[in-house]
């Protein structure tokens, strides 16, 4: 087995002061290895995001070590790339100029950038919108724009923070075909946090499951389903299995979730 | 877009009624002999004045001064304004400790400061430069300052994990995304600028716009000075039109928020 592409050890972050902060995230242990397609699944508040900015080095951990190809990040690391919960397209520029903005920054001429990008804007399914500006597209072709700029920075791996947390649930099943999709065609190693879990069954190798307050790793549940995959999977018995299996652990932490947002 | 031509269609013409009113008013009173003919001349003196001001050499001379001034103005006070404006936006800490003393001397009349200002520069063009660069320093500092900090903090993310360098965040995020502030701020900035450079030529000069109202009224020739008046009011208006289109027109390519 190769070393992990992304090794995190004894992760925690916390909130203001020692006795009477947020701990977000408690002691969390995993690897990511080369190929893999890892799911982070916990209930909302209990720290996915503030684990996602660590891993992509915007937010420095209270203690811990996170290592990216073997190097401790101490920011944004070259070989990782961001996709964020919010909307983050850059609403001045058109969709093939999203797309191309890291490579801009790298200081690739336009030209060049342009045919770079728009393999990207293909990939996603965004042909013919490449002159449209954000604001006349759906929120899910935003989200995708977001996908393509992030890949076309050709990160070795791919951090993405429920990119479709605001969509519906039709849109969101299909976007999850298109990233099987993507997955599958440029053997992406993926780390996606979400909170949905059929989600996270019809992507995943390998999903992490957390605890809400502190964050912490509950388990890893082991996805077995053959590949390559499509959206049609959330029909099979194996995938019904893995969700109940999922849910067992999700439901207790969901509950005290809820639980601790009624008392405040 | 169908809804704000049909707007504009319903106020053309109580627009042109509320002027025709305040001309024939205007007319009226001249007329009536109430007031001293020469302070309130009659609409035809007023014309006369409007064209022999635009048709004398003299006043596109001092228009240059005053305009070449004004520029000077605004370069100096809004590059500081820039700046300042940045950092205050860019420090919670800065913001917190300094921007309440823009808030209070903002709003204070900087033609006090004039005085100091012709000891400083002397009497000449540069120090009319000064006066309108303090007025305008205040209202960009502030603007610029509120646009830093509007800007959506998730674009600051995405510039930062493209690992952009610290000229690239200016100029590709910070920049377009606040371009709607800065315009505004451009406008608040012009019509200060314009107040201070005009008002300290009125004052110790011997050029410039401010100095033609001034002398037109010690030789008491109203249709001149009310000529020159309307020229100025009418440049000030059109710069303002012209820069609130252009913020508008920059509001308009920002995101339609969720
Ligand atoms: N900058 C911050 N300052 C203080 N507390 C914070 C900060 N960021 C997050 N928190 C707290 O840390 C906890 C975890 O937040 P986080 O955003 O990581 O949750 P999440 O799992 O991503 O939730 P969601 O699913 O709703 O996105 C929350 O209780 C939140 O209030
Ligand atoms: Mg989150």
């Amino acid at each position: 087995m190769s070393a992990p592409l992304l090794s995190v050890d004894g992760v925690t972050r916390r909130f203001g002061p020692e006795t009477c902060g947020v701990l977000a995230v408690d002691n969390m242990s995993f690897d990511v290895r080369q190929g893999e397609f890892v799911s982070i699944i916990g209930p909302s508040g209990c720290g996915k995001s503030t684990l996602f900015s660590m891993l992509g080095g915007l937010l420095p951990p209270t203690s811990g070590r996170i290592a990216v190809e073997g190097d401790v990040i101490t920011g944004p690391h070259p070989a990782v790339g961001m996709v964020f919960q919010e909307e983050s397209c850059l609403p001045w520029r058109s969709v093939i100029d999203n797309v191309a903005f890291p490579l801009e920054l790298e200081g690739i001429g336009k030209s060049e950038r342009h045919d770079r990008a728009q393999h990207f804007v293909e990939l996603v399914g965004l042909h013919g919108f490449e002159k449209r500006h954000p604001a006349e597209l759906s929120g899910g072709m935003r989200q995708r724009v977001c996908i393509a700029r992030t890949l076309a920075a050709k990160p070795r791996l791919l951090l993405m923070d429920e990119p479709f947390a605001a969509l519906d649930e039709q849109t969101r099943l299909l976007l999850g075909d298109k990233v099987l999709q993507i997955q599958q065609e440029l053997h992406q190693t993926t780390l996606l946090i979400t909170h949905s879990i059929t989600e996270a069954v019809q992507l995943s190798d390998r999903i992490l499951v957390m605890t809400y307050r502190p964050g912490r790793l509950k388990r890893i549940v082991e996805v077995h389903l053959p590949r390559p995959r499509n959206a049609d999977v959330v029909t099979s018995p194996e995938f019904g299995a893995t969700v109940a299996e999922i849910w067992s652990d999700l439901r207790e932490e969901a509950s005290r979730g809820m639980a601790a947002s009624e008392v405040s | 877009m169908a809804t704000q031509e049909a707007l504009t269609k319903g106020l053309a013409l109580p627009r042109l009624i509320a002027i025709v009113v305040i001309l024939a008013m205007w007319q009226a009173l001249a007329l009536s002999g109430l007031l001293f003919r020469d302070v309130v001349p009659p609409l035809e003196a007023l014309v006369v004045g409007f064209v022999g001001v635009l048709i004398s050499p003299d006043f596109y001379a001092n228009l240059a001064i005053t305009f070449a001034e004004l520029l000077a103005a605004l370069a100096g006070g809004g590059l500081a304004g820039l700046v300042v404006g940045l950092c205050l936006g860019a420090s919670r800490f800065a913001s917190k400790a300094f921007e309440p003393w823009l808030g209070y001397l903002g709003p204070t009349p900087k033609i006090i400061l004039f005085p100091l200002l012709i000891l400083m520069f002397g009497v000449g063009v540069e120090s009319k430069m000064a006066m309108g660069a303090v007025s305008c320093f205040f209202p960009i500092a502030i603007s610029v300052a509120a646009g830093v900090r509007g800007v959506d903090p998730v674009l600051l993310k995405v510039g930062r994990s493209f690992r952009a360098r610290l000229d690239q965040m200016l100029i590709k995020i910070y920049l377009p995304a606040m371009i709607a502030p800065l315009l505004n701020g451009a406008r608040l900035g012009f019509g200060v600028a314009l107040i201070g450079v005009l008002l300290a030529e009125t004052k110790l000069s011997k050029q410039g716009l401010g100095f033609m109202v001034m002398d037109a009224y010690q030789r008491f020739d109203m249709p001149r000075m009310y000529g020159l008046l309307i020229v100025s009011v009418g440049i000030a208006a059109v710069v303002n039109i012209v820069l609130e289109h252009l913020a508008i027109q920059a509001g308009h390519k920002k995101p339609t928020k969720h």
